[in-house]
């Protein structure tokens, strides 16, 4: 018989994946030797990676627990990846316990991993779906079931959007995403970024890198990524790289550029 | 101020999932309890190693973290606490070896589960993935294999399945074609959203009803039924009125109580030496004889009646090239005066040399030559051969009789009736009144104003017009008058009669036939005179003319064109 085109992908772990190439960064064993082989390539090509992806990561921590003394109970996280140290629930609910946690994440394996995870904890989910299918996920029933959309909700793109072309539209999925919030609802983004880098080399040798993986990288300027917040009010200090992102202590924000990402959270008023 | 520095020393090396101040407020814990294992009498390697494994705990999980805790604590942890210990740099060997292997057991073990965790996350992956691999192939299958609307297994599937019962060789196989009757009424009056509902209906009881046996949905309002393993043409009879009944139960539709019936087809036979297609065509076949029957009813397949069917089709889909190669030809029998024996007309009734069955008449291919419409090109062929030979006739004495062509219902409705006729009598020069059209009594009574104008159109041309087999039907004298009609052909039937000893009957009604038709000014022909004293009685009665084998069996025409007039004396 055919193959009929809704069938899914098989699952082929020869091929990197960028969730495990992420948690490879972060000093995780989740990872396999392809993931492995891939990610100490990037190291090579561009020696921050780690450091890059521990900064996003702090980043996620301080914009979960901001948004968790703001008030925000529900969280919408849409590329999470392998669940590693630090995931949104554990912050979330370490503030909260009622709090309510959506996971999504393209990668079968990732979801796999998050099911595993969140086994038993009831105020969390994960299911698989595309950031490029906003629609898709709004209406997903696990979606539903857990938030309401009639309160605020906090959507989190981080370390996700430098995997979308702008071919894919970014700024529609994040207007459709955007007309299902209510106001006090909250938008987290964060990608690489070669704001004032250029002329390295590094992001054509990290280009080639991601070529063999299952996504590839789009990198955005400053500008460009607070387009993206476009309908939002951006919370202080606005778009910056990540490690200047409210940190904890004012040396963290020493050699900010360094962690290529750049992030910011906006706010949706009325 | 120790903890400081280690915390300072350690950040960067792996992600901690903390702030600054709570990562020094840990290791401010630790570092207590590195001073208490260094101080400690006697040496407790437990600490040092409780240490290690705290740290992989904490996250503080890399080879990096190891090496550069290893070195702060080595470089700084005596001087900062400012701590007095005897035999310093044993202990401290000692202290950092117990640190090491806590921290390399505690981050192998971590480094273990985890693989394992990704692993079993990818095989569970890999059989969500094979899951929904096989639920969509048996999706697409369903898909494949049902029909949309009521859900039921489709022609695909029942053929499938129809298949696989003759290849297993069992015994019997029955198979029940059925369709609903008059379904096309339902979706006409009321839509075809009832007739969709109905259709789900009907499906939804056949399915409950025959729950054994395969009902399968061929699409339109057309039902199959497999029934394997009969044992006899009972066991799908049963099924087939199990069908009928379930069928006819009333049915609640978007606020409608229908009734419906069915009309099914059954054909039961020993698999050996049938094959589905032959099967699936005499069920379908089967139907239209229980259709044809009226409906709401079962008819049971047989073989003789299928090979004469087969055979009447087979020669109805022959009539096109028979009439171009020439294999019609016509025969005459002659409508005689009763008052002079003069020949009037001639009826022409049409012969077909077929190369195989030999002189085939209008009986066995007409009646099937209307159904089909082949009768149209066929009766024009007839009209004009007709027509041209009518043109060489001439009498003994007096005027040339006239030809009788007998007209179907087909060439009647069609609206080139009058410029066909027309353009005939053109071309062969007949005069309009030598030609008369013969027009069967049902004919008539069902024709509608369209046709009875094209009649009177031809009428005031002058061509006549006869109502054939007069008294077999229901048509009514008071009609007639309206009619544009000229003759009468009294059935056969009547005649017949007349040759009983006692015909009062017969004779009487005959009589007053004859009387009321001169009443409307028509003329009589009586059919199926066999007998001189038939033709006597019809004298006497006053009946106008005589048909049948006392006047002149069918055959050409020259023969009857010569026959010489009776003597009206001789038997007055």
């Amino acid at each position: 018989m055919q193959r009929p085109d809704w069938a899914p992908e098989t699952i082929d772990i020869e091929r990197p994946s960028v969730a495990r190439m992420y948690d490879y960064y972060l000093g995780g064993s989740h990872n396999f030797a392809a993931d492995r082989a891939a990610a100490r390539a990037m190291v090579e090509a561009v020696p921050e990676a780690p450091l890059m992806a521990q900064a996003n990561r702090a980043f996620l921590r301080r914009a979960v627990q901001y948004l968790a003394q703001a008030g925000v109970r529900q969280f919408l996280d849409i590329g999470s990846g392998i669940p590693t140290v630090g995931n949104v629930h554990e912050i979330a609910q370490r503030i909260d316990g009622q709090s309510r946690v959506v996971y999504v994440d393209v990668d079968p394996v990732a979801v796999a991993h998050s099911q595993e995870i969140l086994a038993g904890n009831e105020h969390a989910t994960v299911l698989q779906e595309d950031l490029r299918r906003p629609e898709a996920i709004l209406t997903h029933p696990e979606v539903t079931r857990l938030l309401d959309f009639s309160r605020p909700v906090a959507v989190m793109i981080v370390a996700v959007l430098h995997f979308i072309p702008d071919s894919d539209r970014p700024e529609e999925i994040l207007r459709t995403l955007r007309g299902a919030l209510a106001p006090g609802s909250h938008l987290v983004l964060s990608q690489a970024s070669e704001e004032g880098r250029d002329g390295t080399g590094e992001r054509a040798e990290a280009e080639r890198v991601y070529r063999r993986t299952d996504s590839q990288l789009w990198i955005r300027s400053r500008a460009e990524l607070t387009a993206l917040f476009d309908g939002f009010e951006l919370v202080d200090p606005g778009v910056v790289w990540v490690p200047q992102w409210r940190p904890d202590s004012p040396d963290q924000a020493e050699n900010a550029e360094r962690a290529v990402f750049m992030g910011g959270v906006g706010r949706l008023g009325g | 101020m120790f903890a400081r520095a280690w915390a300072k020393a350690v950040s960067g090396t792996s992600y901690l999932p903390m702030t600054q101040s709570q990562l020094e407020e840990m290791l401010q814990r630790l570092t207590e309890r590195l001073a208490q294992a260094l101080r400690a009498e006697p040496f407790d390697l437990r600490i040092g190693q409780q240490v290690g494994a705290e740290l992989v705990q904490a996250h503080i999980a890399s080879a990096e973290g190891l090496g550069r805790t290893v070195e702060v604590i080595q470089l700084r942890l005596v001087r900062d606490l400012d701590l007095v210990v005897d035999d310093v740099e044993d202990r401290m060997a000692r202290l950092l070896a117990t640190v090491a292997t806590g921290y390399a057991r505690a981050l192998r073990d971590r480094t273990l589960d985890e693989q394992e965790s990704i692993r079993r996350a990818a095989m569970m992956a890999r059989a969500q993935a094979e899951r929904a691999l096989r639920d969509s192939e048996a999706r697409f299958r369903h898909q494949a294999t049902h029909d949309p609307l009521t859900g039921l297994p489709n022609r695909t599937l029942f053929t499938e399945r129809l298949a696989a019962a003759i290849n297993r060789g069992a015994d019997r196989v029955g198979v029940c074609f059925l369709d609903l009757d008059r379904f096309k009424v339902v979706n006409d009056s009321l839509g075809h959203q009832v007739g969709d509902s109905l259709l789900v209906a009907v499906a939804q009881r056949l399915h409950e009803a025959l729950g054994e046996h395969l009902v399968a949905r061929l699409g339109g309002d057309e039902f199959v039924i497999l029934i394997e393993r009969t044992t006899g043409t009972d066991d799908a009879v049963q099924v087939a009125e199990a069908a009928l009944a379930a069928v006819r139960e009333p049915a609640l539709v978007d606020g409608h109580e229908l009734t419906v019936s069915a009309s099914i087809g059954i054909v039961e036979r020993p698999v050996a030496g049938t094959s589905p297609m032959e099967l699936m065509r005499a069920a379908d076949s089967t139907l239209h004889w229980a259709k044809a029957a009226g409906g709401a009813r079962w008819s049971l397949f047989d073989a003789d009646r299928n090979r004469r069917d087969l055979a009447r089709y087979a020669l109805s889909a022959a009539i096109p090239a028979a009439l171009d190669r020439g294999e019609f030809y016509l025969d005459y029998q002659p409508l005689t005066s009763l008052r002079d024996g003069r020949v009037l007309g001639m009826e022409a009734l049409v012969r077909w040399r077929h190369p195989e069955l030999g002189v085939l008449r209008p009986g066995s291919f007409i009646p099937l030559a209307e159904e089909t419409g082949l009768i149209v090109p066929l009766g024009s062929w007839v009209l004009a051969e007709a027509c041209r030979e009518a043109g060489t006739w001439s009498a003994v004495d007096g005027d040339a009789p006239f030809v009788s062509v007998n007209l179907a219902v087909r060439q009647l409705h069609r609206a080139d009736l009058v410029p066909e006729v027309r353009g005939v009598l053109g071309r062969t020069g007949l005069p309009p009144r030598r030609l008369q059209l013969e027009i069967t009594e049902s004919t008539m009574m069902s024709t509608v104003v369209e046709p009875v104008r094209a009649l009177r159109v031809l009428g005031d041309l002058g061509v006549r017009v006869a109502i054939d087999d007069f008294g077999t039907g229901y048509c009514n004298l008071a009609y007639l008058r309206d009619l544009p009609v000229d003759e009468l052909k009294v059935a056969g039937e009547f005649v017949t009669g007349l040759r009983a000893p006692d015909s009062g009957t017969d004779e009487r009604i005959l009589a007053s036939l004859v009387s009321l038709a001169h009443a409307l000014d028509l003329t009589v022909t009586a059919e199926g005179v066999e007998t001189a004293d038939q033709a006597d009685r019809l004298r006497a009665i006053g009946c106008d003319a005589g048909q049948g084998w006392h006047f002149g069996r069918p055959g050409p025409a020259a023969p009857h064109l010569g026959r010489v007039p009776v003597h009206v004396e001789a038997v007055s």
